[in-house]
This record gives C-alpha cells, sequence and structure tokens, in this order.
C-alpha cells in the first residue's frame, strides 16, 4: 500500500468527520507537513545494525549510537521531530523493521507534543515488522495531547511467534499547569494498535478513543483524578510472557496512590500487556521502567541502566 | 405474548450461566477502594455498561444481523474480533465461559441449528466462544430485535454487577434496585452511539478499570473469577 493510501484510509476515519477544514495556513498533508520515516535494522558481521534509513522532514533519525551500557550490542535511534510538536494537517508514516535475530531501540526524543488546532487534525500511520528471533523495543516518549488537539494515529504491528516486542503508548493528559480546560481538553485522541503473526493471523487489536465531551473521564474507573496513563505492549512467546507476569507485582494502594499499575495477558497467547495510571508522567514512567527491566531481562537476559538524571 | 415470556426468561439473572462467579472487576475495585459506596458503584456500572457497549455490544449487534441473514463466517468473524480485544486471562475466561453455557443451556431446551455449528466449532477449538455472539443468534431466533438484544445484554451486564456487589461490599437490594434504575436510562444512548460502528471501530477508554483487571489475577483473597 502506497503512503498516500495509507495516509486516506486514515483520512475516511468516523472520529475525524468534524474536523475536515483546511487550515488558514498551508494546507493539510501539504508539502512540508507530511513526515515520512523509516528504519531498518538487521545482522550485518555478527552485530544489529540499521541498514536502511529513509527520512523525510520533519522526522528525523541521524543515525543508531549504541549507548546502552547494559546492552551494548543494541542500536539505538531517537525519532527527531524538527516541527517542534505536531500541528493541524501533519501527516506521519513510521516504518520500523528488525529482520531476523536483530534488536533494537527506537525512542523519541523529547514528548510528542500534540498542538492546539482550529482546523483539520493530524494523523500518523506507524508499520513495525519483527522478523524470527528478533527483539525491538519501540518506547517513545509522552504524547501531550493540548486542548483543542486531534490526533488519530494506527499502529500496526507484525510479530514473528518466537520474537519479542515492547511498544509504549504513554499519555499525559495536557500541560496540565498550564491552563484550567487543559486537563483532557482535547478534541480528539483516538490510537489503535493491531498485532498479526507474519501468515496474517490477527492476534491482537485495541483502540483508545477519547472524544471531547463523551466519556466519564473523572469517574473512579477511568482516571480516578490521575493524568497520566500508560499501555505497553509486549508481544512475546508464552513462555516467557509467564515468567514475565510471575515477576512484575501489581502496584495498587489503597489511599491516594501516586501511580497504579498491573499486567494483564493478552488474547491469542500474543503476550502480555501492562496498564499503568498516575500522577504525573515520571511516576507512570517509572512503572513501565519497571515493566521494561523485566522485560529485558526475561527476553534478552539484559537489564535496564538507571535513567539518565537528565530524563 | 410467548415471545416476551421468553425474552424475559433468558434476561433473568438467575439463568444458569455461571455468570454468579464473575464480578466484572468489581472485587478488585471494593478492595482498593474505587467503589466504596451506592454512589462511586453507581458510576462504576456507568462505566462497565459504556464499555460493555462499545465494545460486546457492538460485536453483539453484528452477530445479530449476521444471524438474521444466515451468514455462519460473520458470526465467526464477530467472535474472533470481540476476543482479539479482550485484555486479561480473567476477562477472557468470563467471555468464552459464559457463552459456552449459555449456548449449551439454550440448545438444551430449544434447537438452533447455528448455535449448534458454533457449539461444536468452540468443542473443537476453531472459534472462542464469546458470550455476546451466542447470545445473538439465541436471541435473533427466538424473535428478537437487535434493539431488544442489545438491551437484554446491557441488563445482563448490571444485573450481573449489582448482585456482586450485593456479596462485595454494605449494599442492601434496595440501593442496588435504585442504581440498576438510574443505570439504565443510559442504554438508549450507548445503543446509538454504537449502532452504526464496525468491529474495527470497537474501542475502549478506562486506565483505572484497566489497572483492577489485572490487579485481581494477583490478589489472594478472591470470592469471584474477575
Amino acid at each position: 500500500m502506497t503512503l498516500h493510501d495509507q495516509l486516506a484510509r486514515l483520512d475516511a476515519a468516523r472520529e475525524l468527520r468534524g474536523f475536515q477544514t483546511q487550515p488558514a495556513q498551508m494546507r493539510a498533508a501539504g508539502p512540508g507537513k507530511v513526515g515520512e520515516l523509516r528504519l531498518g535494522f538487521s545482522m550485518r558481521h555478527g552485530r544489529s545494525v540499521l541498514h536502511d534509513l529513509y527520512r523525510v522532514a520533519p522526522l528525523l533519525v541521524q543515525q543508531a549510537l549504541y549507548w546502552d551500557e547494559a546492552m551494548p550490542e543494541l542500536p539505538i535511534c531517537a525519532i527527531i521531530s524538527v516541527g517542534g510538536g505536531v500541528l493541524q494537517g501533519d501527516r506521519y508514516h513510521i516504518a520500523i523493521s528488525v529482520e531476523e535475530g536483530a534488536c533494537a531501540q527506537v525512542t523519541s526524543q523529547s514528548a510528542n507534543r500534540i498542538h492546539w488546532m482550529d482546523a483539520n487534525y493530524a494523523s500518523q500511520h506507524q508499520v513495525v515488522t519483527v522478523g524470527p528471533g528478533a527483539y525491538l523495543e519501540y518506547l517513545p516518549d509522552f504524547t501531550i495531547p493540548y486542548r483543542g488537539s486531534r490526533f488519530i494515529n494506527r499502529t500496526e504491528i507484525t510479530v514473528a511467534p518466537d520474537a519479542t516486542l515492547l511498544y509504549g503508548e504513554m499519555v499525559l493528559a495536557g500541560r496540565k499547569h498550564h491552563h484550567a480546560e487543559e486537563r483532557f481538553g482535547l478534541d480528539l485522541l483516538s490510537m489503535a494498535v493491531s498485532v498479526r503473526r507474519p501468515d496474517g493471523r490477527k492476534i491482537f487489536a485495541e483502540k483508545l478513543l477519547i472524544e471531547k465531551g463523551v466519556g466519564m473521564i473523572d469517574h473512579p474507573a477511568v482516571m480516578r483524578g490521575f493524568d497520566a496513563f500508560a499501555n505497553i505492549l509486549c508481544v512475546t512467546p508464552p513462555e516467557i510472557a509467564a515468567r514475565i507476569k510471575e515477576r512484575f507485582g501489581t502496584n495498587f494502594e489503597t489511599g491516594a496512590p501516586r501511580a497504579i499499575s498491573g499486567v494483564s495477558r493478552l488474547p491469542n497467547g500474543a503476550g502480555l500487556m501492562l496498564r499503568a495510571a498516575g500522577t504525573e508522567s515520571y511516576d507512570v514512567r517509572q512503572e513501565v521502567r519497571r515493566f521494561w527491566r523485566i522485560v529485558r531481562e526475561e527476553a534478552r537476559g539484559r537489564t535496564l541502566p538507571p535513567e539518565f538524571l537528565t530524563r | 405474548m410467548v415471545r416476551l415470556a421468553r425474552l424475559l426468561q433468558f434476561s433473568d439473572s438467575t439463568l444458569p450461566v455461571g455468570s454468579f462467579a464473575f464480578s466484572n472487576g468489581l472485587e478488585s475495585a471494593t478492595q482498593t477502594g474505587v467503589v466504596s459506596d451506592a454512589e462511586s458503584l453507581l458510576r462504576y456500572v456507568e462505566v462497565i455498561l459504556s464499555q460493555a457497549a462499545r465494545a460486546d455490544g457492538v460485536a453483539l449487534l453484528h452477530a445479530h444481523r449476521a444471524a438474521l441473514a444466515g451468514n455462519y463466517d460473520g458470526i465467526l468473524d464477530a467472535d474472533a474480533e470481540l476476543l482479539c480485544r479482550r485484555v486479561g486471562e480473567e476477562q477472557q475466561l468470563m467471555l468464552t465461559r459464559i457463552g459456552r453455557k449459555f449456548a449449551e443451556l439454550v440448545l438444551k431446551i430449544e434447537p438452533v441449528p447455528m448455535l449448534e455449528r458454533w457449539l461444536t466449532d468452540i468443542k473443537a477449538g476453531a472459534t472462542p466462544g464469546c458470550y455476546p455472539v451466542g447470545q445473538a443468534m439465541a436471541l435473533a431466533h427466538l424473535g428478537a430485535d437487535e434493539v431488544e438484544a442489545f438491551v437484554m445484554h446491557q441488563y445482563g451486564i448490571a444485573s450481573m454487577l449489582l448482585s456482586a456487589a450485593l456479596r462485595l461490599m454494605r449494599i442492601d437490594h434496595l440501593d442496588t434496585q435504585r442504581i440498576l434504575f438510574i443505570a439504565q436510562q443510559r442504554v438508549q444512548d450507548d445503543y446509538a452511539a454504537v449502532r452504526d460502528l464496525s468491529l474495527d471501530e470497537i474501542a475502549s477508554f478506562a486506565p483505572v478499570f484497566d489497572v483492577l483487571v489485572a490487579h485481581h489475577t494477583t490478589t489472594h483473597l478472591r470470592l469471584f473469577m474477575n
């Protein structure tokens, strides 16, 4: 499917029907508004390398670096958005593939800020492929939808039965100290993910949909006053999933905890899902890192180094 | 009249399909203080009804339409797509165990050829056997239209939760009936919100509930299976 077809499919989504006006500035999906990124990792001469890199601004990756002290064989790419955030009319396409036996980590430079919009919307389409025996950590930083923002994200994942993928979506409910109506003041946040095996069999799908004025944000079973949440998907073979689940202790203190988290099994033996919610982004990140460390230790026999002081 | 009587029979909370063993996260919600009184219970029921409408309800409507059209592939599709979206081993168990029991119960009472084929496929491991899908087939057979089937499904979710609440927290039968009465107000809006959705559009948003689902699998004391 061409880039144009993939983005057009997103344009047709039901939840975008009310947001089809053109920006007064540059038209939606115009020149400079369509960011494209393609990253391919494979084994070369006994080590994992970034062998394929194609980029179109505003998405940018410079090169793979090997700076993980606990996993020095891991090529790491940080996605940089030169636009300073996602704007109305932006269309992003990200494709990441990790070939047989290789490992990689893809992250982002900073929070993914979805700016306020008065016309149109922003969309992102992602295709992630993890080959036999391969290992990928794709953990972008927090998405922060500003008030009045509209963002739709579709992620199509294919994972070989013996491969492991850690893919996460972390969301902070707006710039919480910026404006009284900023918290969940977004117009639309729609994030869907589907996971298939290489033979095309769908093993997991999920869609998170938050629309303005719909839903029960502060109901105790929805956000309960928390401002951040994370859904971290770990697609991994059942025996590794069992070991991870066994080790991850549920965190749900009574009273007023700063963060809560727990791990659930995915259907069809697909793996696990970490669910977390918390007061601040760093409270949630701490839960994510706790899970991440166990996943890495069980799937690759490597641990996770301490977080940088600058994060 | 017989049609209505039978629809009432199949929406009765005493229908022996094993739903008494499930609390849909309420057990963890009461243990963690997310639900502590009648007010928070009502809000919990509302969230669960909204979630159920936007996931199980969508599958139920698709299965109902497939059953009326005699389209068995549509049944299998709704079944697989719903299970694909169910996170949590106990949530999956609730969905498929009640589904199978329901099919067995109906087939004891009345022959429904499509339901029979479905039960055979469940036993062969060819399809998961999600409750709303079986419910849709049986109700279509009994002459319920899709609105009635949807209402019965939503009612079943609410009554299961409230019957669990009686065993989990300090609340009496009068309060649970009042909560049930209020919670049913939303059924029309929920139907309107989901009737046109495709299976791919099944969506949710309840992070704390999602953590409760995980929480229940690791607690030591459990009265319910989810």
